[in-house]
């Protein structure tokens, strides 16, 4: 057995020392000459026009890019689809044409002619010849534009060395496109944002006590003042909406009561003017988000039992998607110094319901 | 005597029922403060052209009126998110890509309780205005309440955009790419290279350097140790937009869960993230991004990165198997050892006899 393995190690060693250099060099042939080759390249500077973004519009695409591997080409393909990564399933742009397209104008490489085509798929033609790294551009009349505005699609293109847009790619890439009007689902009600706010509003915004105001009592260094208010807030935009507090905090003529930037405790006999949006019980005030929506939420720094804080401007709720109705009880608390001077406090709270981009 | 006493009492009774009359008006007279608005607007409007677009304003309200005052102001962003920074004070400094000259609307508006009105808006873009991406904000201010130390006042923002066509400078940079957790009120999110809960989300940040809003498209794959693979087909699901400058963080969700949801007598389609399928292990992610305006180049951004999903779970049962398997190798050492060592000595005490 010993003498097996060490006939073996002697043959391997030997073997190695004799071919090391050739198949380095074998290597390195292989790496600079043929995967290059073989490998097939993005074309560059590739881009969409589209003349007219009408959805459902019938316009012109103009197709541009620049080829890159020095190979000959015989044909392109041109496949439309909402996805354009060219290893994925394609699935049609909802409403695109392109079964009537004709190409109309053809600059850098030509004398390509339309060989086949469907309603998303296109294929240009010519005899196949060598091409320099130049940059083409292929107009294409009679395209029906994809009627759904939500969302881009994309043309994936391919060019290839038989001239009838089979076999090997030679270069590859994809192009970006969208079509930018307002589409109308009849089953869709278009997007809205609907916001309420009193002392008390319905959980749905259908009522309210129509109390604007709060009158929270006499200053006093020992207590502390507190009130609250609701809001509530639906919206079916996908992008989800944000209520913003905005407002100086309360003040007297010039006479301030500050409020704490990050959230802090309710602390009798210091000047203090604070909110949050959750249930406390320090002092006892306000109550948690209602509404079984989950993607609503009071902003992290709000939603802290016993803290609060008060930064003008910012953003108290949101929610980063469609959210049906949901309704936030906002706590307010005011306290005073022994030395904070006489004088009516007030201030106005604005409360602003915005769509997200 | 008396008729100047009693002229004197009935004129105290009509100040004060005067007075009281006055100070009740204010709050009386105050706005509705339930509104419907359209919460974001696009246009796309060439050089010297102008649209005429109409925004409904409904009021919620069934007693009072909505009194609003129009205002177009100017917002940025407030973070990596996508919620708008209001520029509401009246002498804030116009964005370079502010619409405010370019857009016309009445300046207040009244709507009866339960009522809607549809608004008159006409944005014109001059001839000489260069290509890129315009945006304000619409304010609809209900007016505010007088009485009392805390007024309530509310107010409504539509976000109005306009893509001006032509050659535009588009740069977008990567700056972060991974498992994402958003965040909740306990926690307060980002990107996480080593995590025990499960990650729902993948997300990217882009920097936006360039003179246009991007809406980037793409995927992303995710790739077990194994090789299993999953793929977010749709990275930008909202459509959600980088503002100029910004560094914005788009999440995708692992596995997503497509709902209708009834939303004011319609459905809507919500998209939300569900849990996905991920076993404890090693993750890696690839992210393919296009983006690219209409006649513009179509670019590229592409990335792989590597994150942990280690539950507290996995890790003890791990370091049990480790603890037990190290545990066993030294009994079977030991055990060998002692074999060896008992030979030997048997060996030893046949020799000597």
């Amino acid at each position: 057995m010993r003498h097996t393995w060490v006939r073996l190690h002697a043959f391997i060693f030997n073997w190695r020392h004799i071919f090391t250099e050739e198949l380095v060099a074998l290597v390195l042939v292989l790496f600079i000459f043929i995967a290059p080759a073989s490998a097939a390249m993005r074309f560059q500077e590739r881009s969409l026009y589209i003349n007219s973004t009408v959805p459902g519009a019938t316009t012109s695409y103009e197709v541009s890019f620049r080829y890159m591997s020095p190979q000959p080409v015989g044909s392109v393909e041109m496949l439309f689809c909402i996805d354009p990564i060219p290893y994925h399933t394609c699935v049609t742009p909802v409403g695109l044409d392109v079964s009537n397209a004709t190409l109309s104008t053809q600059t850098g490489e030509s004398n390509f002619a339309i060989l086949s085509k469907s309603a998303n798929r296109i294929v240009l033609t010519r005899a196949t010849s060598s091409i320099p790294t130049t940059s083409s551009s292929y107009k294409f009349d009679n395209v029906v534009n994809p009627t759904d505005s939500s969302q881009p699609f994309s043309i994936r293109l391919k060019s290839l060395s038989s001239s009838d847009g089979t076999g090997a790619q030679v270069d590859f890439g994809s192009v970006r496109g969208q079509v930018t009007d307002g589409m109308v689902i009849a089953t869709q009600v278009p997007p809205m944002l609907i916001f309420c706010l009193a002392q008390k509003v319905d959980y749905n915004c259908g009522g309210s006590d129509d109390i604007f105001y709060t009158d929270m009592g006499t200053l006093d260094s020992k207590t502390t003042l507190k009130a609250q208010s609701q809001m509530a807030v639906g919206t079916n935009a996908s992008g989800g909406f944000a209520i913003t507090a905005n407002g100086t905090p309360m003040s007297a003529a010039t006479n301030v009561i500050d409020s704490p930037s990050s959230p802090t405790e309710s602390t009798p006999g210091k000047n203090q003017f604070g909110i949050n949006l959750v249930e406390n019980n320090d002092p006892e005030i306000g109550e948690n988000p209602e509404g079984e929506w989950t993607n609503a939420i009071a902003s992290p720094n709000y939603s802290v039992p016993n803290m609060y804080m008060y930064v003008p401007g910012d953003v108290v709720a949101y929610s980063p998607n469609v959210s049906l109705m949901k309704k936030f009880t906002v706590s307010y608390i005011l306290n005073a110094s022994p030395s904070l001077r006489a004088g009516v406090y007030t201030t106005t709270m604005t409360y602003i319901a915005s769509g997200r981009f | 005597m008396k008729s100047f006493k009693s002229i004197v009492i009935a004129g105290l009774s009509v100040v004060v029922f005067a007075a009281s009359v006055l100070t009740v008006q204010p709050a009386s007279a105050q706005s509705s403060a339930a509104l419907s608005i359209v919460p974001k607007k696009n246009y796309v409007i060439e050089q010297g052209k102008s649209i005429k677009d109409t925004l409904t304003i409904r009021n919620l309200d069934s007693q009072k009126e909505l009194k609003l005052t129009l205002r177009v102001i100017d917002f940025t962003f407030n973070d990596d998110g996508g919620t708008p920074k209001l520029m509401l004070a009246e002498d804030a400094p116009q964005t370079t890509w502010s619409l405010k000259p370019f857009v016309t609307l009445p300046k207040t508006l009244t709507i009866p309780p339960k009522g809607s009105k549809t608004v008159d808006m006409k944005v014109s873009i001059p001839a000489s205005q260069g290509a890129g991406s315009y945006y304000s904000a619409i304010l609809y201010a209900a007016g505010s309440s007088d009485g009392g130390n805390v007024g309530l006042s509310a107010s409504g923002v539509t976000l109005a955009f306009v893509s001006i066509p032509g050659e535009v400078n588009e740069n977008l940079t990567l700056e972060k790419f991974g498992a994402y957790h958003s965040p909740t009120a306990d926690n307060k999110g980002g990107y996480v290279f080593m995590t025990a809960e499960k990650p729902k989300q993948i997300a990217y940040t882009l920097k936006n350097q360039g003179n246009v809003t991007e809406s980037p498209v793409g995927s992303i794959t995710l790739k077990n140790m194994f090789g299993q693979e999953q793929t977010i087909n749709n990275i930008n699901p909202n459509s959600s937009l980088a503002l100029i400058g910004q560094s914005r963080t788009f999440t995708s969700c692992i596995k997503l869960a497509n709902q209708d949801v009834e939303f004011n007598g319609g459905t809507a389609k919500s998209n939300n993230c569900t849990e996905p399928d991920l076993w404890p292990g090693l993750y890696t992610a690839t992210l393919d991004m296009y983006y690219g305006q209409n006649g513009n180049n179509t670019k590229e951004l592409n990335s792989t990165v590597h994150f942990w999903y280690l539950p507290w779970w996995f890790v003890v049962a791990f370091i049990i198997v480790i603890a037990a398997v190290a545990f066993g190798i030294w009994r079977l050492v030991n055990k060998f050892k002692g074999r060896n060592f008992s030979n030997q000595r048997k060996k030893l005490s046949r020799r000597r006899k």
